[in-house]
């Protein structure tokens, strides 16, 4: 608060804004000046919240690069750091928040933004390997479609949709800082994270480097999946699901959102359920969601087609498991369903998850990519 | 007089001969046992007198003394109740006057008349060459100790040329070969055995070994990844982990592994039977049995249960118990970290070393272990019906206890899930024992032929196993590793199993397709996810 006074009665001189954030920068850290801006943003909403931003931010950013670690930091990261109004900045962030604004800065690894449609693909952590296998369909058949898939990066659904959308370039919105590697298991050598760069993706996030991720961080994080997308769609979720609080930013902002029916018994269908009977549009195939974002004419091109690898698994296999596609199978009814020898069949199994061609979930083993009549 | 008998002293299940002397001589009557003995030998006196005496026998009336030998061999139990008696009674020169006027002195009542013992009595000479193993009651009948088994491997190997023991013992000694054993009920018998007054009875017909397990594979439907685990576990010598809800089968998968194991030579049953003895553990008339043995320890169990332990002597534990078998632990994970560290250095030594302030006891502990566990904390993660309840921390926190040591050295992890009713019913009867033990038993003989006698390819040297691995299965294993995001120990274990695999069908090289199933055997240390 004191920061935040300190900056306005400087005003908008640019030598001593310079100064000012120097001294903070010493104190508090670039970062405490930031803060500051935000929530000085949110607090009042009838500011202009991209002017006022800008008012603070800038002078940080222009200091920054001399004399903080921060710059450092996010060079070592690989960090672009775009601020609203910058030309970086997804500009379908900066508008149309009815009070909250948008993310101050967005902190980008990889690809830039591209102006394309977007959907967003969410759902639970703990899934079942039916939503699994569904968030993987969908993902993959959009992406081929020439659609940004947008997720938050969590495990679970949103990791089986960046998964299955890795080739086409997909957004990840981080609930934390870029130096922090969570979820632990995406950000190891050889995760997910590493796997999105390799194949054209980006890794966002609205925080400096070092920032937790707190559960509010990671809820915040949600506005920006709803904010990126055109369509929000929910595969599976518990009754106090992060995804309905994506769903309610995407309502917010006028995003539709539609939602995967689930199996009545299971609890993490309480979610999309409620969803419809809010009157979210079901979304029971991929051709919902090119029809949402209105690309229904455009149908996989027959590059992506050819470029997919030859499967390594016996056609019995892969039939099996087209067959019960997107449901995983148990390993054990697929050496019985295919009189497949069990231990040949192990050996298959990891020969094509190394290739990935196959994922590998609590219910069993699914086909990563959707079979291809 | 002198008189001199033989016996053995247990040392966990090492037996050393003792030499065991009595002095029957003039003086105040009073018993003296020296060599030191433990309260039981001490008390030895007390029940030997009695013994003696109810059985109408002569106990010598003046001052008796009974020397163990070596005498700086701690020695501990019941068993040389019997031969002390026979000493002492070979030492004893009834008619001598001494002998009658301390029988006055001590003994008043009974004198009248004593009914004389029907013929000759003991000389020190009927004891040569005899070994006797045994406790008294008081009434003179003889009775079994434990160790009955190495005891008699001793004394043949020290050229004894009968041992006495009790009824029940005779079984058990009767397993080993070269040695004449002679079943003796009471004390009055062993004398009249001795001085050639009694012929000696024969031995109950030991009952023929065991040599397969009612518990068929051909009961377990479905499991298919399971069941090529264990066959897999039971052709290396493989630890194997098995992880799923509560009703799935671990336990009924794993009582089945020690069929699928290569039956026992009659030498290393009598090792397992020699364990099971020490231990108390083992009935005298049972048959020895070919087949491993199969140890199911509760998690709860103490570490001195697993690894042995007890004051004096230590006692062989769990880990013992199911030498050259199957230890199963069933719910790995709730046992504490404490008793899950003990247990890692005798699976990799195949031998646990008790050390106390008087003794170093080693047994050996060469067993494959089963170990179970929940998926999670609730048990229900991955039932498809259940709804687990836990929190995903709560079970990567479950779960990662799988990371220690212990799981480390476990080659082999399978997840099990429940087979629905539907589905048992309409599965057909499973592969017989006796089909895939025929398997391991080629994969095992392989092995042996590679490794040497005994050995298995979990206990071979790491570079060795490398050695039989194909160049391009190595560069795939690598390959997988990287890919699935594993540890660097995973490819030793996976050397390790597709080595196995390799010697299942029966190929001298590892292939790629060998090590790639072999990386299959492993659970993710965090829940799966997409």
């Amino acid at each position: 608060m004191s920061v935040w006074e300190d900056v306005a009665e400087v005003g908008t001189d640019p030598a001593l804004l310079r100064a000012a954030v120097e001294q903070h920068g010493r104190r508090g850290g670039a970062g405490a000046l930031l803060r500051a801006a935000r929530d000085r943003a949110t607090a009042d909403p009838g500011a202009d919240v991209s002017a006022l931003v800008r008012q603070v931010v800038t002078p940080v950013l222009a200091v920054a690069p001399e004399t903080t670690a921060l710059a450092e930091r996010w060079a070592r990261l690989g960090v672009t750091v775009a601020l609203v109004g910058d030309p970086g900045y997804p500009s379908r962030l900066a508008t149309g928040w009815p009070d909250t604004g948008g993310p101050t800065l967005v902190a980008r690894r990889g690809a830039p933004w591209r102006d394309r449609p977007a959907v967003a693909i969410v759902g639970a952590r703990r899934a079942s390997g039916y939503g699994l296998g569904v968030a993987a369909w969908l993902a993959s058949a959009v992406a081929d479609a020439g659609i940004t898939v947008v997720s938050g990066g969590a495990l679970g659904i949103d990791a089986a949709a960046h998964g299955a959308a890795e080739h086409g370039g997909t957004v990840v919105a981080l609930g934390a800082g870029h130096g922090v590697g969570y979820p632990r298991e995406h950000a190891a050598p050889g995760g997910l994270f590493e796997r999105v760069l390799a194949g054209g993706g980006t890794l966002l996030s609205e925080h400096l480097p070092d920032i937790p991720p707190v559960p509010a961080n990671v809820r915040a994080r949600n506005r920006i999946v709803a904010g990126l997308a055109d369509v929000v769609v929910v595969v599976e979720g518990g009754e106090r699901s992060g995804a309905l609080v994506t769903a309610g930013y995407a309502a917010d902002l006028g995003v539709p959102v539609m939602a995967v029916p689930g199996d009545v018994r299971e609890p993490g269908s309480v979610a999309p359920h409620r969803l419809l009977a809010e009157g979210a549009a079901p979304c029971v195939r991929p051709l919902d969601l090119l029809e949402a974002v209105g690309q229904a004419s455009v149908t996989s091109s027959d590059d992506s087609a050819t470029a997919t690898p030859p499967s390594l698994l016996p056609a019995a296999v892969r039939a099996e498991l087209a067959r019960r596609w997107p449901r995983p199978v148990r390993l054990d009814d697929l050496a019985d369903a295919t009189a497949t020898p069990v231990g040949r069949l192990m050996g298959l199994i990891t020969r094509a998850r190394v290739a990935g061609e196959l994922a590998e979930g609590p219910d069993g083993v699914r086909l990563l990519r959707a079979p291809r009549p | 007089m002198l008189a001199t008998i033989h016996t053995v002293a247990l040392i966990g299940i090492e037996a050393r001969p003792v030499r065991l002397e009595a002095s029957a001589g003039q003086g105040v009557p009073a018993t003296r046992i020296v060599g030191l003995g433990d309260t039981a030998v001490r008390e030895a006196s007390d029940r030997v007198q009695s013994a003696i005496k109810r059985s109408h026998l002569d106990y010598p009336g003046g001052r008796v003394i009974v020397n163990l030998s070596p005498a700086d061999l701690k020695k501990t139990g019941t068993g040389f109740d019997l031969p002390m008696a026979l000493a002492i009674l070979a030492a004893h020169v009834p008619d001598s006057p001494a002998g009658s006027m301390s029988e006055t002195s001590h003994d008043g009542e009974e004198k009248p008349t004593p009914k004389k013992p029907k013929g000759p009595n003991l000389t020190p000479r009927m004891l040569r060459g005899v070994w006797a193993l045994g406790e008294l009651g008081l009434d003179g009948q003889v009775r079994s100790v434990p160790g009955t088994l190495p005891a008699a491997a001793a004394a043949r190997d020290q050229g004894a040329e009968v041992l006495l023991v009790s009824d029940h013992a005779a079984v058990e000694a009767s397993l080993i070969d070269g040695l004449r054993v002679i079943p003796v009920a009471t004390i009055g018998e062993a004398v009249g055995v001795l001085a050639g007054r009694e012929a000696p009875r024969p031995i109950d017909d030991l009952p023929d070994v065991v040599t397969s397990t009612a518990k068929d594979l051909r009961d377990v439907r479905g499991q298919a990844v399971a069941r090529r685990a264990l066959e897999v576990a039971a052709a290396g010598g493989h630890h194997l982990l098995m992880s799923g809800p509560p009703g799935c089968g671990k336990t009924m998968l794993a009582e089945r592994l020690p069929g699928l194991m290569p039956p026992l030579h009659v030498e290393e049953a009598l090792e397992v039977a020699t364990i099971h003895s020490v231990a108390g553990m083992r009935h005298p008339d049972a048959p020895l049995s070919l087949v491993p043995p199969f140890r199911a320890p509760h998690h709860t169990t103490s570490m001195a249960g697993l690894v042995g332990g007890g004051s004096g002597i230590p006692r062989p534990g769990e880990l013992s118990l199911a030498h050259r078998g199957v230890l199963f632990i069933d719910e790995l994970l709730e046992a504490p970290r404490s008793v899950l560290d003990v247990l890692r250095q005798p699976l990799e030594n195949g031998e646990v070393r008790l050390v106390r302030s008087q003794h170093a006891v080693t047994y050996p502990s060469q067993v494959i272990l089963v170990a179970a566990t929940n998926p999670c904390p609730c048990g229900d993660l991955g039932h498809p019906t259940r709804r687990c309840r836990c929190g995903r921390a709560a079970v990567d926190r479950y779960r990662q206890r799988l990371s220690g040591p212990l799981a480390d050295r476990i080659d082999l992890q399978v997840e099990l899930r429940p087979v629905e009713r539907d589905q048992l019913l309409a599965a057909p009867e499973g592969e017989p024992t006796a089909e895939v033990a025929a398997r391991v038993r080629g994969a095992r003989e392989l092995a042996e032929e590679r490794w040497g006698p005994g050995r298995t390819n979990r206990s071979a040297r790491g570079e060795a196993v490398r050695a039989t691995v194909a160049e391009a299965a190595i560069r795939a294993l690598g390959r997988a590793v990287d890919a699935l995001g594993m540890s660097a120990r995973t490819f030793d274990r996976a050397l390790r199993v597709g080595r196995t695999v390799a010697d299942l069908d029966g190929r001298d090289t590892v292939s790629v397709d060998d090590v790639e199933e072999a990386v299959a055997y492993r659970l993710p240390v965090t829940v799966p996810v997409g």
